[in-house]
């Protein structure tokens, strides 16, 4: 009789499991800014998004989510999209593919046929590529939120690649580290496949410049629990230079141990992990992080829009926004005048033709980058780049040419 | 010269914190006879109660740390009770589904609570010393040193005193233990309470030098899987020795073989040694 008891309290429990399992994984999500109704000239187009919502990456998905939520709020108060007079409501329908390129793949089907979306937001080159193997037969376009140059170089003709290529970043990074401390570096970028690919662009042209290698490894953040080992190894080559990267707060942690052990000089860090995220997890302070050099942090851009939108964007989610929300935000604004240019919310081809359009007629308030046009075959957003290096524990503007 | 001692002063606190974890899971081997495939999971609970203790409660180090150990403990006792007492006399098969079920269960749950982002722990113990050369910091000297006081304590528990003879008797054989006398139900609780504590002192020693977040159970688990096999599964001085053997290899192997190829090292002495003693290093005769 006990024993029953305890079996069916189990499977109650168990039962229990899958039910909160089910309600944290989430599903589809559809959000829209304002009021969706199709009277009196009025329409609503819906735009697609998939992401990584849930598992590790799930932060990042959300915050590249809300940078295209909040363009879209503000598009839909300010009336929407406008085309002959009928004015489009903004619809963001999101899906989450756990940072799995199939995943995606079959998200996007599912956007194209149960929600017509004419553009499909993605936050990851593996999603991407797997997107654009049927974008142009299922006629969308991919809003393209990864820096991998192969990106643009496979030329589809339907996707818009939003933020800086990375390969942008080598000749900034390297020419002030190497001036600064010298042209010894030390390999030590997260072991993801985009790690190493950018491994693999910078020592060739680390070493054209005059520079040489001298420690070349990975670290793995999702195995070792201590970096210590081989942070030791690399400083027993005397660099003075670190190249490193990954997620913000790992990264975070390669800079401390590195100081720790005795590092003095300075540090390269990939367009993954952000200098004022980094600073956060080192206790609210760039002491550790002098004389490193990485994508600008958006709270320290001197565009004039940009405090206003760092100001909206902490009242809606509580923390400052970073080029994950940043790039995202400017590029659904963009797309949203493209496609008054085009005079169409649904022909995916058009848009692309009038991103140049969209790009001269960005919102004011929506300013926060320079974007200066598209590279016509491949689809990159052209910007007017600035990086960030840290000087004497403040973050200072470097402008990359 | 320096390198060799550096390397072997982290191997030193990679190997404590390896020890811990397997400590846990190789006491509870002798209840359950599965490996626990929930024991990560506990791991990570620990550190995400003795972060929100210092955080939100704003408690001493010290305190969030005895804390997570009763949090985790009774985790690991409910766990027992619930779940692998009832599947006590099921095929083995059914504990080892139900304990990657609670580990599941359990991520699940604290990405529900605490989200997925990283989170750092900040110890009061930053500082960092330089003796003759080699870097050491206090949270690594403290890992090292925390981790043979645990030991020594757990080792005098469980020879010197009555209530830890009956822990090692269980082990033994469950039916001559019950025969004799010995209330299996609640010292099969109790092991599940040290193995809940080991992995909260493990992770509260340890998350300062990484970082706080859901899949950090992962990086011990296979590792303290390794360690037990190793060591031979249920023994206690093998896993305190397998957790050392590993965490040296680690270090020793990345600084002069190669450190892409550390885990490769780490995997070739375990064969090594299992082909050479095919229980371990330290099996016993009873399993």
């Amino acid at each position: 009789m006990k024993k029953q008891k305890f079996r069916f309290l189990s499977m109650i429990l168990i039962a229990f499991m899958f039910l909160l399992a089910a309600c944290s994984g989430g599903g589809s999500k559809s959000s829209s800014g304002g009021g969706s109704g199709e009277s009196g000239g009025e329409g609503t187009v819906n735009i697609g998004y998939t992401g990584p919502l849930s598992g590790p990456a799930a932060f990042y998905g959300e915050r590249t989510l809300n940078g295209v939520k909040m363009a879209a709020e503000e598009i839909n108060e300010a009336g929407g999209v406008d085309i002959d007079g009928k004015k489009f409501k903004i619809n963001v329908v999101s899906l989450d593919d756990k940072y799995l390129p199939n995943e995606a793949g079959s998200n996007a089907k599912r956007l194209i046929q149960e929600n017509e979306t004419p553009i499909v937001f993605t936050p990851h080159s593996g999603g991407i590529f797997a997107l654009q193997v049927f974008n142009q037969i299922d006629n969308f376009l991919i809003g393209a939120y990864s820096s991998e140059p192969a990106i643009a170089e496979a030329k589809n003709p339907l996707t818009v690649m939003i933020p800086p290529r990375y390969d942008r970043y080598l000749p900034p990074f390297t020419k002030y580290t190497m001036e600064r401390f010298g042209k010894k570096i030390a390999f030590l970028p997260t072991a993801s496949q985009y790690g190493k690919d950018w491994a693999e662009a910078l020592q060739p042209y680390w070493e054209e410049q005059g520079g040489e290698v001298v420690y070349n490894a990975s670290i793995d953040f999702a195995k070792d629990t201590d970096f210590f080992t081989i942070i030791t190894n690399a400083l027993k080559e005397k660099p003075d230079v670190m190249f490193i990267g990954g997620a913000s707060e790992p990264t975070a942690k390669v800079v401390k141990q590195a100081r720790e052990l005795g590092f003095e000089g300075g540090f390269v860090i990939m367009d993954q992990a952000k200098l004022d995220e980094m600073s956060r997890a080192l206790g609210n302070s760039y002491e550790m992080l002098e004389g490193s050099i990485g994508v600008l942090p958006l709270v320290n851009s001197e565009e004039a829009a940009v405090p206003d939108y760092v100001k909206k964007y902490n009242e809606k989610y509580g923390e400052d926004p970073g080029s994950e929300a940043g790039l995202n935000y400017i590029a659904m604004h963009i797309m949203a005048k493209a496609m008054e240019a085009a005079n169409s919310v649904d022909d995916p081809a058009k848009i692309r033709e009038h991103i140049e359009d969209g790009i001269a007629n960005i919102p004011e308030e929506a300013k926060i980058y320079r974007v200066d046009g598209i590279d016509k075959e491949g689809g990159n957003f052209l910007y007017q780049l600035e990086v960030g290096a840290v000087e004497d524990g403040k973050v200072i503007t470097v402008p990359a040419e | 010269m320096d390198i060799l001692i550096q390397q072997l002063f982290n191997g030193l606190t990679l190997g404590s914190v390896y020890s811990l974890v397997a400590l846990g899971l190789t006491l509870v081997y002798g209840i359950l006879h599965i490996p626990n495939f929930a024991h990560g999971a506990l791991y990570m609970v620990g550190g995400y109660i003795t972060l929100t203790m210092m955080t939100q409660a704003g408690l001493n180090y010290w305190i969030a740390i005895v804390i997570s150990c009763v949090v985790v403990g009774g985790l690991a006792v409910l766990m027992e009770r619930l779940v692998f007492h009832p599947l006590r006399h099921a095929p083995a098969i059914h504990d080892k589904i139900a304990a990657i079920g609670i580990m599941l269960f359990l991520e699940a749950l604290v990405q529900f609570i605490w989200g997925a982002e990283y989170q750092t722990m900040v110890s009061p113990y930053g500082q960092v010393v330089n003796v003759a050369g080699v870097t050491l910091t206090m949270q690594r000297l403290l890992i090292i040193v925390s981790t043979v006081v645990v030991m020594i304590v757990l080792y005098i528990f469980l020879k010197k005193t009555f209530t830890g003879a009956t822990i090692i008797a269980l082990s033994q054989n469950r039916e001559g233990a019950n025969l004799v006398g010995i209330n299996t139900n609640r010292v099969a609780m109790l092991t599940f309470l040290i193995s809940g504590a080991l992995a909260a002192i493990a992770v509260s020693l340890s998350a300062p030098i990484n970082l706080v977040f859901p899949g950090m159970g992962h990086l011990v688990l296979t590792k303290a899987f390794v360690i037990i096999i190793l060591g031979g599964m249920g023994s206690i001085p093998g896993a305190i020795a397998g957790g050392y053997i590993l965490g040296f290899t680690e270090s020793l192997g990345a600084t002069y073989l190669s450190n892409d190829y550390k885990d490769v090292i780490a995997f070739v002495i375990l064969v090594l040694i299992l082909t050479i003693k095919p229980n371990g290093l330290f099996a016993k005769g009873g399993h």
